[in-house]
């Protein structure tokens, strides 16, 4: 008996942290698991309701090990579908705070400051979702000085902050600003017009969509990003200063992100860059945001086909 | 015995600031005058552009070039300056990016004629006035310059070696420019030269933002009142300072005001108003989708906010003229 008093279960420190007390309502069904992307589209052994069993069968180092206690970025898909209403994201962090208590940290590539570029600005601070960047004061040739610090742990790697850094001290290993402009680089035909789409990886359809992007010819360009999040307007025109004849952005529609508020944050950049184009009076609009949702099967089609009709339209002598 | 350097001074589309900031090195002036010849300055001196026209080429070691190229004149003397300088100086924000006359682009000329010979409120009455390039008169034919559609930097129209950002430049930073001058320590051509490589934000010492902090309502700095401690951002005022360059002293925020970006784009920045775009999206609190249309028109002339000083040289002013 004295030995059940003295030594906390696994689940009882996930249930003493605030979000991880509804624990033990999970009866394991299973909705969860049907509702996840990370599930469907980047890792099959990716599974919530196995984890919260792991939790209250005391398998912790399995728990922490697992890459569901890091690949959650807390999109809350699984949340209002789940029958006992519990809110696995929060259960998912309060076991990934125990894992980083106990050592471990995320076997996500996440991302890194270069402080040479860095202003210490904090635009990064208040752009992500999950407060991985903070303001820290370090003393550089005898001068206190602001910079940003990324917590590893926190970040979900989705280049919100990529996008937002004024300076282009964030990188991303993958999507890097010079790696993105290094791929917007199309063929050019004379008699074709040439787009980029940058497609956020989540609001594609495994089973069909990819086919769809690969069916265009050299002429469309598609660039693989984690969330819309990651590209910004300037991104979007230098496209266009290299001779690119449009720029289609592709992200979730809202509610759906999985990085929470990336596409709200890409409509708020692209509806400023619309408005900015209209006030010029540029009447051109070559640069076009689109949300697709989950069901919303064949989209992606329409919207590229449209786009090409728009420039092509435009290409045409009057 | 050497010659002196030849310095020469030019205005074109300008608000004569930037003039005004090189009287305000006051006698320091007449050190100038000692080591250098002022050769052309028509705001100070009575030279015509026949001095300039007779003189031979390269014959000006500096010429300091304020103003955007607005009209017919003004292009014609960013040509002929360029041909008889050695050195061409992009001297404050109009020359460098357009400056506010820049903002013009956004207008087509038709336009902004119908307003201030038709519309404006201190008319009496229009006349249907639009200026014409020649006119006969009795006395023979006279001429105006013709009026651009398009507001240019005048590294639009000519080749330039220098670019010297500020509306106006600070004098401080005048004078340590002359000095390189002249003692022949400018930086490889192409340059940025007096001002920082840093950004404002990295030398202002206001408070920064907290963990967590969102905007829901963007205000102008008149509407509410603004703590002289506080990042503007943080307090909902558009603030220039994330993409642009220091070296200004920060006298609008010792002035508690934002930061209006006249320094222009920092290092790395190849687009002023887009990036600060970027930057104030990200601060936009989009917890409520239904509300974000309304933050957003919550920042009044987004194109003359992100874009103030800087308009002429972005890549969407480019994509209009083209």
């Amino acid at each position: 008996m004295s030995h059940e008093n003295t030594i906390e279960t696994f689940a009882d420190q996930v249930k003493a942290i605030p979000g991880g007390e509804h624990l033990e309502m999970c009866y394991s069904c299973g909705t969860c698991v049907s509702k996840c992307m990370i599930q469907q589209k980047l890792e099959p052994e990716y599974n919530p309701r196995r984890l919260l069993r792991m939790v209250m069968m005391d398998m912790r180092k399995e728990a922490f090990e697992s890459p569901t206690t890091w690949y959650c970025s807390q999109c809350d898909l699984c949340y209002p579908a789940c029958p006992q209403e519990i809110h696995i994201s929060a259960v998912i962090a309060a076991v990934k705070q125990l894992a980083v208590e106990a050592g471990y940290s995320t076997p996500l590539s996440t991302v890194s400051v270069d402080e040479s570029l860095c202003a210490g600005c904090g635009i990064c601070v208040m752009a992500c979702p999950y407060e991985a960047p903070h303001l820290i004061q370090k003393e550089v040739d005898g001068v206190m000085d602001l910079f940003s610090e990324v917590d590893e742990n926190r970040c979900m790697s989705c280049g919100i902050c990529v996008a937002a850094c004024p300076l282009g001290a964030i990188s991303r290993k993958g999507v890097s600003n010079k790696e993105i402009i290094k791929q917007i680089k199309v063929k050019k035909q004379k008699s074709i017009p040439s787009l980029v789409i940058f497609i956020c990886d989540w609001c594609l359809r495994e089973d069909d969509d990819l086919s769809i992007l690969e069916s265009y010819p050299a002429n469309v360009r598609v660039i693989h990003i984690p969330c819309s999040g990651r590209i910004d307007p300037q991104m979007a025109l230098l496209a266009l200063r290299a001779g690119i004849d449009g720029v289609l952005v592709c992200g979730c529609r809202p509610g759906e992100c999985h990085y929470q508020h990336g596409t709200d944050i890409t409509t708020c950049k692209m509806s400023l860059l619309d408005t900015m184009i209209d006030q010029i009076k540029l009447r051109d609009h070559r640069v076009k945001f689109v949300q697709i949702g989950t069901q919303e099967r064949g989209r992606i089609r329409q919207e590229i086909d449209s786009m090409l009709e728009t420039l092509n339209a435009r290409k045409e002598p009057h | 015995m050497h010659a002196k350097p030849k310095l020469a001074f030019y205005w074109a589309a300008s608000c004569g600031g930037c003039e005004i900031t090189i009287t305000e090195l006051g006698m320091r002036l007449v050190d100038v005058s000692e080591i250098a010849d002022i050769v052309f300055w028509p705001a100070a001196m009575d030279y015509k552009y026949d001095d300039v026209r007779s003189m031979k080429d390269n014959e000006i070691d500096f010429t300091f070039f304020n103003g955007a190229i607005r009209n017919s004149e003004n292009e014609e003397m960013a040509h002929l300056l360029r041909k008889k300088s050695k050195i061409l100086i992009a001297f404050g924000s109009c020359s460098h990016m357009g400056g506010i006359p820049g903002l013009a682009n956004m207008f087509d000329i038709e336009s902004i004629c119908e307003r201030v010979f038709d519309t404006m409120p201190s008319l009496d009455e229009s006349k249907g006035t639009r200026p014409v390039i020649k006119s006969k008169m009795p006395e023979g034919e006279i001429c105006l310059p013709e009026l651009y559609n398009q507001v240019k930097t005048l590294a639009q129209v000519t080749e330039v070696d220098y670019f010297m950002p500020g509306c106006p430049p600070v004098v401080d930073q005048v004078w340590k420019v002359f000095n390189a001058a002249l003692e022949g320590k400018l930086p490889p051509k192409g340059s940025v030269i007096g001002a920082d490589i840093k950004t404002v934000c990295d030398v202002c010492t206001r408070k920064k933002v907290e963990l967590g902090f969102k905007v829901k309502e963007f205000h102008r700095p008149h509407e509410i009142e603004l703590d002289p401690n506080l990042c503007f951002l943080a307090q909902g005022v558009i603030c220039c300072g994330p993409v642009t360059r220091a070296g200004c002293g920060l006298p609008c925020l010792n002035g508690n005001m934002p930061c209006r970006g006249c320094y222009g784009p920092a290092e790395g920045i190849e687009d002023q108003g887009a990036k600060l775009a970027s930057a104030i999206a990200a601060i936009i609190d989009t917890d409520d989708v239904e509300a974000l249309q309304k933050t957003l028109a919550s920042i009044v002339d987004p194109a003359g906010t992100f874009y103030r000083f800087s308009l002429a040289d972005s890549i969407i002013s480019q994509m209009k003229y083209k």
